[in-house]
């Protein structure tokens, strides 16, 4: 294993940890009200969706919801913070390639997600009884839909200026869209226009992929879900890539 | 036969994306071995040097060799040990997880990290603030770190840009006999300063730059005689006027 590559994993990772009751347990507690509070309260009132017990729909989006925020919002305070104090420049004069600084700056918030996303499973097994009939789907749409969104934050954190520029992407694009995306509902039971807009909505085929994945069901096929979702997380690692290799906006 | 420039820059530009011209054809050569001076006044280039030198800046033109590697490469990367003249310091790590990490970014093992991290402690006087994070520290502490850090890999070009900016005296006095103790290793050091007194005491070459440009460089007793002039206070105003 590559000891500097490791070393910033490492690093991302103890960040987190150390932060853990903004990084790991308040996202958990947001995420696991909103099951509580739209799963049983809700539940009672919408039966079902697709033939699924509504507090048992909403679990993947929900899921979904807080992994791509925590993967975002993570890299994209981490890389920010690090230029904003200028701490980046022992990793960037180190001997560390470009792909590596960028893999290593980008497992800090797949790390995060995934820990958060444990966490909620384990939290909502006891209140929804929710299967897991493709594991296989859920394994390339958890790791695609995190490469998207771990990238997005790292490129986010390389352009922004200042903190509220990283955080109007989280509040004005990814948190409606996610709304959007069929977190809480079948795009289905939308009338025209709004079930075909969602169609143009990316973080509606991360939420069906993962669906699928839990739940064996979807709006869409999943296999147009993990393409266009990887299609997307394609186009951020390139874009990240880019910067890294070349400096642009992390080298004057 | 002539060993190897520690450092070597041909025709070095640098023109930020402003238009700012802060590195106008910069050639100099610094010695394996040497004690380096690089005097100047803010804005004159200096710190634009050494970020190019160290990868922080992306280049306009001209070549920088460090022991005779494209300083781009990794071999070059690994023989440089930085401390920049702003304290950068990780504000999430303690001061022991500040070295270890610096030494895995920089390929050294878990093991290997750790004995020298502890070594470096016991240098600087860290030991009894192992755990302490960065911001938590006192300014001369984290002066302390900074070295520490720049030095934890075993660096054989050091650079120190204004390395004792801010710091009182006496840790001035600690600092100044740790770095000629480094330099007696064998270590080359390149220092940017703005205490005159602190380049003539530590520096044998001393080079002058303005605007971008080698004004002048030499050793502080060579420099004197060519302005003639008392003392480097002298030499430096001169110089400066006359560009």
């Amino acid at each position: 294993m590559r000891a500097g590559l490791l070393a910033l994993t490492h690093r991302e990772v103890v960040r987190v940890l150390k932060l853990w009751s903004q990084t790991i347990a308040a996202p958990v507690v947001s995420s696991y009200l909103f099951i509580v509070v739209f799963g049983l309260s809700l539940g009672g009132r919408i039966r079902e969706v697709g033939g699924v017990d509504y507090e048992v729909f909403i679990v993947p989006g929900l899921i979904t919801m807080a992994m791509v925020q925590a993967a975002y919002s993570n890299n994209s305070s981490s890389v920010f913070q690090a230029r904003f104090d200028r701490y980046i420049n022992d990793i960037l004069a180190s001997p560390m390639r470009p792909w590596e600084i960028n893999l290593g700056l980008t497992l800090g918030g797949v790390v995060r997600a995934l820990l958060i996303a444990l966490a909620l499973l384990a939290l909502t097994l006891p209140l929804a009884d929710v299967p897991l009939r493709q594991p296989l789907v859920l394994v390339a749409a958890t790791a695609l839909g995190l490469t998207l969104f771990a990238s997005l934050g790292v490129v986010v954190g390389i352009y922004a200026q200042t903190w509220d520029h990283a955080g109007f992407v989280n509040n004005i694009v990814i948190l409606p869209l996610t709304f959007l995306g069929g977190v809480f509902y079948s795009v289905d039971l939308l009338p025209s226009p709004w079930e075909e807009l969602s169609h143009a909505n990316p973080i509606f085929y991360l939420v069906q992929a993962m669906r699928y994945g839990f739940l064996g069901a979807g709006d869409v096929s999943v296999a147009l879900a993990l393409a266009v979702t990887g299609a997307l997380a394609a186009v951020m690692v390139v874009w990240s890539s880019w910067l890294f290799r070349t400096g642009r906006r992390l080298k004057p | 036969m002539a060993s190897v420039p520690a450092l070597q820059l041909t025709g070095l530009t640098k023109r930020y994306d402003g238009g700012f011209l802060a590195l106008d054809g910069f050639d100099l050569t610094v010695p394996d071995g040497e004690f380096f001076g690089l005097l100047g006044p803010n804005g004159a280039g200096k710190t634009t040097l050494i970020s190019a030198v160290c990868n922080l800046i992306r280049v306009t033109a001209g070549e920088i060799r460090v022991f005779g590697h494209p300083h781009t490469s990794r071999e070059a990367r690994r023989l440089i040990g930085l401390a920049e003249q702003d304290v950068n310091l990780d504000r999430f790590l303690d001061v022991e997880e500040t070295l270890l990490f610096h030494g895995g970014y920089y390929g050294m093992s878990r093991a290997h990290a750790r004995r020298r991290a502890r070594e470096m402690m016991d240098v600087f006087d860290l030991r009894a603030k192992a755990g302490v994070r960065a911001p938590a520290l006192s300014g001369g502490m984290r002066r302390r770190l900074l070295l520490a850090r720049a030095l934890m890999h075993e660096p054989r070009l050091v650079i120190l840009d204004e390395p004792t900016a801010g710091v009182d005296f006496e840790l001035r006095i600690e600092l100044w006999r740790y770095i000629r103790r480094l330099h007696g290793q064998g270590t080359t050091i390149l220092l940017t300063t703005h205490y005159l007194e602190e380049a003539e005491e530590l520096c044998r070459d001393i080079a002058l730059i303005r605007d971008g440009r080698l004004l002048a460089r030499d050793t502080a007793d060579a420099l004197r005689r060519r302005f003639d002039a008392a003392t480097l206070t002298e030499v430096y105003m001169k110089a400066m006027n006359a560009a």
